[in-house]
């Protein structure tokens, strides 16, 4: 991961046009959003946003006022690694040759990941893991022909 | 008992004290307007266009303290609405948008007049809302008027289908507001109060600029006690303007891109800069490398991301700023800086603002302008060299008599603002001045004012160009003039066409009696002042270029003081082409 990529996250007050304000306040205001994730969390009517954010600390400290300044937003914070748990959820098809299927498995195994669905012409590999682990997996498979991979961007939780 | 949403929205009104509404019906928002009728102690004005109702309740916001009313209907009538909300949001003006949508089964079907203003003015917002319930919309209202008047302030729009204006609820309007991700400032900390007092005290050349949040605050009292006890001189920002008399003798008036000199060259000098709710706006700082380059700066203001957007502060003091500087005066003491202030006066001595004789020129009019109306007025500008000629002529004695589009910049505001003022303000005289390009933005208003009888005061200064973008033309595009020249019709035939009393003046000698004639006639009246076409707003600051590039007037004939060595060397218009 980019030394500039910051991990924000936000505690917000889900009504109509929640995400919409906090995603355009990335666009209107110019902060690189590489990605996001939205989710209900353990308080009924808030959820809980994950922003992987790019900038120096004088960009990620605007960004982060700029957020709070946002009447949705509860909390926000820019959370180092050494203090949480930050992980992503990814799915990789994988269309092997024959002769490959043996060799898709191995790699599999030695990540630890899952294999939710296979077909006689298809593998998905499913792996949750810190975004390092997720794209030596993909590297790792590329030799055997992927052929979509979905992510769901960071998730992130203070420890 | 069981109300229908339409008869809540006029509770709301009533509730927060709402006077006067501006507005424009239309299919949607019928059943509001049928309950209007109801409702007499709630004055609606009919306005002609909906971009002016939210002008007007921007004018009446500005003038008052208060929130400001705009009503639309939807799609058009709500599209209309953006540019006053985003004139407010720049300005921080408390406003309510209330606009009807269609039918709340109907959203998302392309309806006839459908249009997500929600989402259209998520950017332009404090917060917004679409109320698809009508149990909601007690609550969604009072925190709809919360929310535009605390904190830092802003427009909040409220979008409400047709059938939900028609349900009825039990719902009541809650006691108190309390929203978990909403902390507007309070008290500042007292660490940072008194590290704001050490950093004063310790300054040989301190200047203050103060901004629109004086005002917002309601911290005039606090900053002329602040000012008197430590004899700091104050500069404007163009909002802060009224914030402070201009007849004071600590007050340097506005600085930055068109700011009378002094003001300007103070930041460039001083070695402690305190910025008092003002935003370090481009126009103020020019270039932000060069921007008071021998200065700590001390930022006081309320919204946490105002510190350090544009100029990094040594240090700050967030909070409410009444409480700020409530907190300040108790630990600063009596101050002097005589050789400073000398230094203040020999700029002011050698580079005042200047209206050349023996011509009749914009500035000839402002300046009788001021004279006549001892600077008591509520004047409201549209934006170009007019504004930055009333920002430097206009010796404004009271808070909120100054009305601008400072932060868009809107063209087409200051008639509309002047009657949102007026009809806050009916004891008080208010002129709109304005240029022949923007009073033809939003001059079908005569007839509202017409009407209504608004009494108010139309300056319309006429020079036949789109006077500010021809001057760059000229400074930074060799003069050439690209769609700068701008007909006007025979004002005169316009106001008789609407009964709208005129005066035309082209002549000095004209002039006091043309200004005393207007202010004596009891209506709204257009003066039309036909005014050399080219004349150039100076001091000025090129565009990206720092403060100390200011450019004097061309026409100021230099003080000897002025040449002395270590003075500052006047530049000639020519130094700012890039």
């Amino acid at each position: 991961m980019n030394a500039t990529h910051h991990t924000i996250t936000a505690l917000v007050q889900n009504e109509a046009g929640t995400i919409n304000r906090l995603v355009s306040l990335f666009r209107r205001r110019g902060f690189s959003l590489a990605s996001f994730n939205a989710g209900d969390c353990e308080d009924p009517g808030f959820s809980r946003l994950t922003f992987i954010v790019d900038g120096d600390d004088a960009t990620i400290s605007q960004c982060l006022k700029q957020l709070d300044k946002l009447i949705d937003v509860v909390e926000c914070e820019d959370l180092p690694k050494e203090v949480s748990v930050q992980r992503e959820l990814a799915l990789m098809r994988v269309e092997p040759t024959e002769d490959q299927r043996q060799a898709v498995y191995n790699v599999v195994n030695e990540f630890i990941a899952k294999t939710p669905r296979s077909t006689p012409t298809c593998i998905v590999v499913e792996q949750a893991a810190d975004v390092t682990d997720i794209e030596r997996l993909i590297e790792a498979l590329r030799p055997y022909n992927i052929t979509e991979i979905v992510r769901t961007g960071v998730v992130a939780m203070r420890t | 008992m069981n109300r229908s949403g339409a008869r809540i929205v006029m509770e709301a009104l009533v509730r927060e004290g709402v006077e006067t509404i501006f507005g424009y019906p239309g299919g949607v928002v019928l059943p509001l307007y049928d309950e209007m009728l109801n409702w007499p102690q709630v004055r609606h004005v009919l306005v002609r266009h909906e971009q002016c109702a939210a002008h007007m309740a921007d004018g009446y916001a500005r003038a008052t303290g208060k929130v400001g009313v705009c009503l639309a209907t939807s799609g058009p009538g709500a599209t209309n609405l953006v540019t006053g909300i985003a004139t407010a949001i720049m300005d921080g003006i408390p406003m309510v948008a209330i606009t009807g949508n269609v039918n709340s089964w109907a959203i998302g079907k392309d309806a006839f007049q459908e249009t997500d203003i929600q989402g259209i003015t998520i950017p332009i917002t404090k917060h917004n809302y679409l109320v698809t319930d009508i149990n909601e919309l007690p609550k969604v209202l009072a925190e709809a008027f919360y929310l535009a008047n605390s904190g830092r302030k802003g427009p909040v729009l409220v979008d409400i289908p047709k059938d939900v204006f028609i349900a009825k609820t039990e719902a009541q309007f809650p006691d108190k507001i309390e929203r978990r991700g909403y902390k507007p400032a309070g008290a500042p900390a007292q660490a940072e109060i008194r590290e704001a007092a050490r950093l004063i005290a310790e300054a040989k050349r301190p200047v203050m600029i103060a901004g629109a949040g004086v005002l917002h605050a309601d911290a005039v009292e606090e900053l002329r006690y602040f000012a008197e006890t430590t004899k700091i001189p104050v500069i404007n920002s163009l909002l802060g303007l009224g914030s402070f008399p201009r007849d004071h003798e600590l007050s340097l008036g506005m600085m930055g891109m068109h700011g009378e000199a002094t003001g300007t060259l103070a930041v460039q000098e001083a070695d402690l800069v305190i910025g008092l709710g003002n935003r370090f706006d481009d126009r103020l700082t020019g270039n932000t490398k060069g921007f008071a380059p021998k200065a700590k700066i001390l930022h006081f203001d309320l919204d946490p991301s105002e510190i350090g957007k544009t100029v990094n502060p040594v240090a700050w003091v967030l909070g409410d700023l009444k409480l700020s500087l409530n907190a300040l005066n108790e630990l600063v003491g009596p101050g002097d800086y005589p050789e400073w202030m000398d230094r203040i006066r020999f700029w002011q001595d050698s580079f005042p603002i200047i209206v050349p004789e023996g011509r009749f020129l914009s500035r000839t009019v402002l300046r009788a302008l001021n004279e006549i109306t001892n600077g008591e007025s509520i004047v409201a500008t549209d934006v170009g060299q007019h504004q930055m000629w009333t920002a430097q002529f206009y010796k404004m004695k009271k808070p909120r008599s100054f009305l601008s589009s400072g932060g868009l910049g809107t063209m087409g505001y200051g008639f509309p603002a002047a009657m949102g003022a007026k009809f806050a303000r009916p004891d008080e005289e208010v002129w709109a001045v304005v240029g022949d390009g923007g009073f033809q933005m939003t001059l079908q208003e005569l007839q509202t004012a017409v009407e209504y009888n608004c009494n108010v005061k139309i300056c319309l200064l006429n020079n036949g160009f789109l006077g500010m973008v021809r001057q760059w033309q000229e400074l930074f595009y060799d003069n050439r003039h690209s769609h700068v020249a701008m007909g006007s019709p025979d004002f005169g035939k316009l106001a008789d066409a609407y009964g709208v009393k005129f005066f035309r003046c082209s002549r000095q000698e004209d002039l006091e009696a043309t200004l005393k004639g207007a202010t004596a006639h009891d209506g709204p009246v257009l003066c039309e002042f036909v005014v050399e076409m080219e004349e150039n707003v100076f001091p000025m600051v090129g565009p990206g270029a720092s403060n100390d590039a200011l450019v004097m007037d061309p026409d100021l004939i230099p003080s000897e003081a002025a040449h002395k060595p270590g003075a500052f060397e006047t530049t000639h218009a020519g130094a700012v082409k890039q």
